[in-house]
């Protein structure tokens, strides 16, 4: 049955290797900052942005979503969104502390949101 | 009938439906005229006195696609067949049941073994319905009638236990129908190709720069084709042979294989290693493009592209990627075919450049000089050869705005006692941005990959503490090359790939850096009692674990 089965080809795609375990989905925090960096690819597209702390000190934080395919049917590019855009992301935070996020909404400067798609 | 097809028909409520031969939708089917088929799958798939076979009759495929079926009959329903035999059907179907070649194209990447960022998925119904298992490719690499969607659609709902798709069927039986204007203008005019002869080539491996050279191919009494391939590295003049044999499908769907000398070399990536080749061949016959691939999960591979040799000059490849505007005396070299004799006049860089003199020129190479102007405008631009003309050959810049590492996407794989590892190669290639002023937009100037002593690669490992050592992970060559660890750390690993500028900055003066998210992975793991693989950038249910 080991053959049939890979012909079968019941795969899972690794577009969805990772979900949001590596993120607290108790609560959602909001960071407003600038884009560094924008990497529109698979399994997740990252936005890099600066955030300045309470105390001025800025930390680059990453923020993950959706891949590519998932994003592209709703009008996403490479291009989408730029370095030196102010964003405010709201989303989860990693559970290690580490300066990630799962990404729930985007706001531009302007308050108008982004349409994304929220699945891992 | 085995009982196992009549079990799943009369599950399917098909029976009834169709008395086995009538398509309810009335569409035409493509009679089966090859003996072997008839005999050999007739006895489920019944064909009626047009010569239509049940499900075969209405459906096309690309080669992968039949061979993926009569794989399933052979192991599925118990078909016998001889190795010779599986051939033979897989070429019948694949010809007389295939694919247009604009239908083919959209999904060579499937057969070229790439992975691929499919954005045309149309709508969240075709990606939860196919694609959340399949590549899109793997679905669009099918044509069939509206009945036979709806046979898919309900052998997997019942297989999977999926909801009924109506969304589903709907979708595919408008984007891939049966018949189309392309596949019965294209199938009256099949006929067999005509590829002997001399051509020349391109080729471009990720981490080598590229090559250039001609390939003949001739006919073996078999049907099947011979290749001899002369290859010349235009970064290091490295000359070799590749020899290989070749089939060609439907007119224009070469798969074959072919390998360097010897097999005295180690590194994973050598440019003799055995590959295995997918060709489109444009319908007039005229040029032919695509992959030579290998690796454990094919991660290596030439792009190529082919062009018949004729009397006249062909310029196939520079030397340089691009000029830099006010830059004077750039030599460049310019090869080819037939480029004897060049003179100034000959050559033509677009506005803005100047060829000042020709250095040499041989029937294979020409070395110019020449000059850009100051306020020359940034852009891409054709370069021609007495008519012959590369397009977007040459890229004229006045500062790099970003470095883009490629791919940007990527995986690799730790080892095991039953797989090798998977590697990959990383290029950073520069960018200018374009009239727009925005960065990653249509209107930016690619500039080509940058000289490796110009850049430090480095690994940041997702979630991991600043400077935490990614030697667990694996580790990434001066040359961008990564090799996973030896040792399998039984789990995956998202990884920046970061190539960082020596020389170039961006507008706050720190250096360009580029990245590429790869996933590391485990070759295979096993969930809930079963057996996952990985393939290519999916993962296999295997079956039972051992």
């Amino acid at each position: 049955m080991k053959t049939i089965a890979l012909l079968l080809l019941i795969a899972a795609s690794a577009a969805a290797h990772h979900g949001y375990a590596a993120f607290d989905t108790s609560a959602e925090v909001t960071l407003k900052g600038t884009v560094t960096d924008f990497h529109f690819v698979n399994p997740h597209c990252v936005i890099e942005i600066d955030v300045k702390d309470d105390k001025g000190a800025v930390q680059n934080w990453k923020a993950e979503l959706t891949s590519a395919n998932h994003l592209a049917p709703k009008g996403w590019n490479e291009g989408t969104i730029q370095p030196g855009d102010a964003l405010a992301i709201t989303g989860y935070r990693a559970k290690n502390g580490a300066p990630s996020l799962w990404v729930t909404k985007i706001h531009l400067a302007n308050g108008q949101e982004l349409k994304i798609d929220t699945s891992n | 009938m085995s009982l196992f097809a009549l079990t799943l028909l009369a599950q399917l409520g098909l029976l009834a439906q169709t008395g086995l031969l009538a398509q309810p939708g009335g569409e035409e089917g493509i009679p089966v005229n090859d003996p072997l088929v008839i005999a050999k799958c007739g006895t489920c798939h019944a064909r009626d006195e047009r010569g239509n076979m049940q499900r075969i009759s209405f459906e096309r495929s690309t080669p992968e696609g039949w061979q993926e079926a009569v794989k399933r009959m052979i192991l599925v329903q118990g078909v016998s067949l001889s190795p010779a035999e599986a051939r033979s059907m897989v070429k019948y179907l694949s010809t007389e049941h295939g694919l247009a070649p604009e239908e083919a194209k959209a999904v060579l990447y499937d057969a070229e073994r790439r992975i691929h960022r499919e954005t045309t998925i149309p709508n969240e119904h075709m990606d939860h319905a196919c694609a959340r298992c399949h590549s899109f490719a793997r679905v669009l690499s099918w044509r069939r009638s509206a009945d036979d969607w709806r046979q898919l659609v309900a052998e997997h709902a019942m297989r999977y236990k999926l909801p009924p798709n109506e969304d589903a069927i709907a979708f595919l039986s408008k984007a891939a129908p049966l018949h189309t204007p392309e596949w019965d203008a294209w199938h009256k005019l099949a006929r067999t190709p005509d590829l002997q002869g001399h051509w020349l080539v391109t080729a471009a491996l990720r981490g080598h720069g590229e090559y250039y050279g001609d390939m003949q191919v001739d006919e073996s009494a078999d049907g099947d084709f011979t290749t001899s391939v002369h290859l010349t590295s235009v970064e290091d003049g490295l000359r070799f042979v590749r020899s290989g044999r070749g089939v060609v499908y439907a007119g224009y769907a070469w798969r074959g294989r072919s390998a360097g000398p010897g097999t005295g070399f180690t590194a994973p990536d050598h440019v003799f290693s055995q590959a295995r080749e997918a060709l489109w061949f444009s319908p007039d016959g005229s040029t032919a493009e695509g992959r030579w691939f290998w690796g454990q999960y094919q991660e290596f591979g030439f792009d190529v592209k082919l062009r018949r040799a004729t009397d006249g000059p062909a310029l196939l490849l520079l030397d340089r990627w691009s000029l830099k505007a006010g830059s004077q005396a750039n030599r460049v070299r310019l090869l080819g075919d037939h480029l004897e004799h060049a003179a100034t006049g000959d050559l033509n860089f677009g506005a803005g450049v100047t060829v000042r003199r020709i250095v040499s020129s041989t029937p294979n190479e020409v070395v110019a000089e020449v000059d850009v102007a100051s306020d020359a405008t940034p852009g891409k631009r054709d370069v021609s050869f007495r008519g012959s003309a590369i397009r977007q050959a040459i890229g004229i810049y006045d500062r790099v705005d970003y470095v883009k590492v490629m791919p940007d996407s990527a995986m690799a794989a730790f080892g095991d006692a039953a797989h090798a590892r998977g590697y990959q190669q990383f290029e950073a290639i520069g960018y200018q941005r374009g009239p727009d002023g925005r960065l990653h937009t249509a209107d930016d100037v690619e500039l080509g990959p940058m000289d490796p002593s110009d850049i430090t690669w480095s690994l940041e490992v997702f979630y991991a503490k600043p400077g935490a050592s990614t030697d667990f992970v694996g580790q990434i060559s001066p040359s961008g090359f990564f090799t996973p660890a030896q040792k399998d750390p039984n789990a995956n690993f998202d990884v920046w790939v970061v190539a960082t500028a020596k020389n170039e900055t961006g507008r706050n003066g720190k250096p360009l850096v580029g990245k590429s998210y790869m996933v590391v992975t485990v070759p295979s793991y096993t969930l809930n009692g079963r057996r996952y693989v990985r393939d290519l950038d999916r993962w296999v249910d295997e079956g039972p674990a051992q």
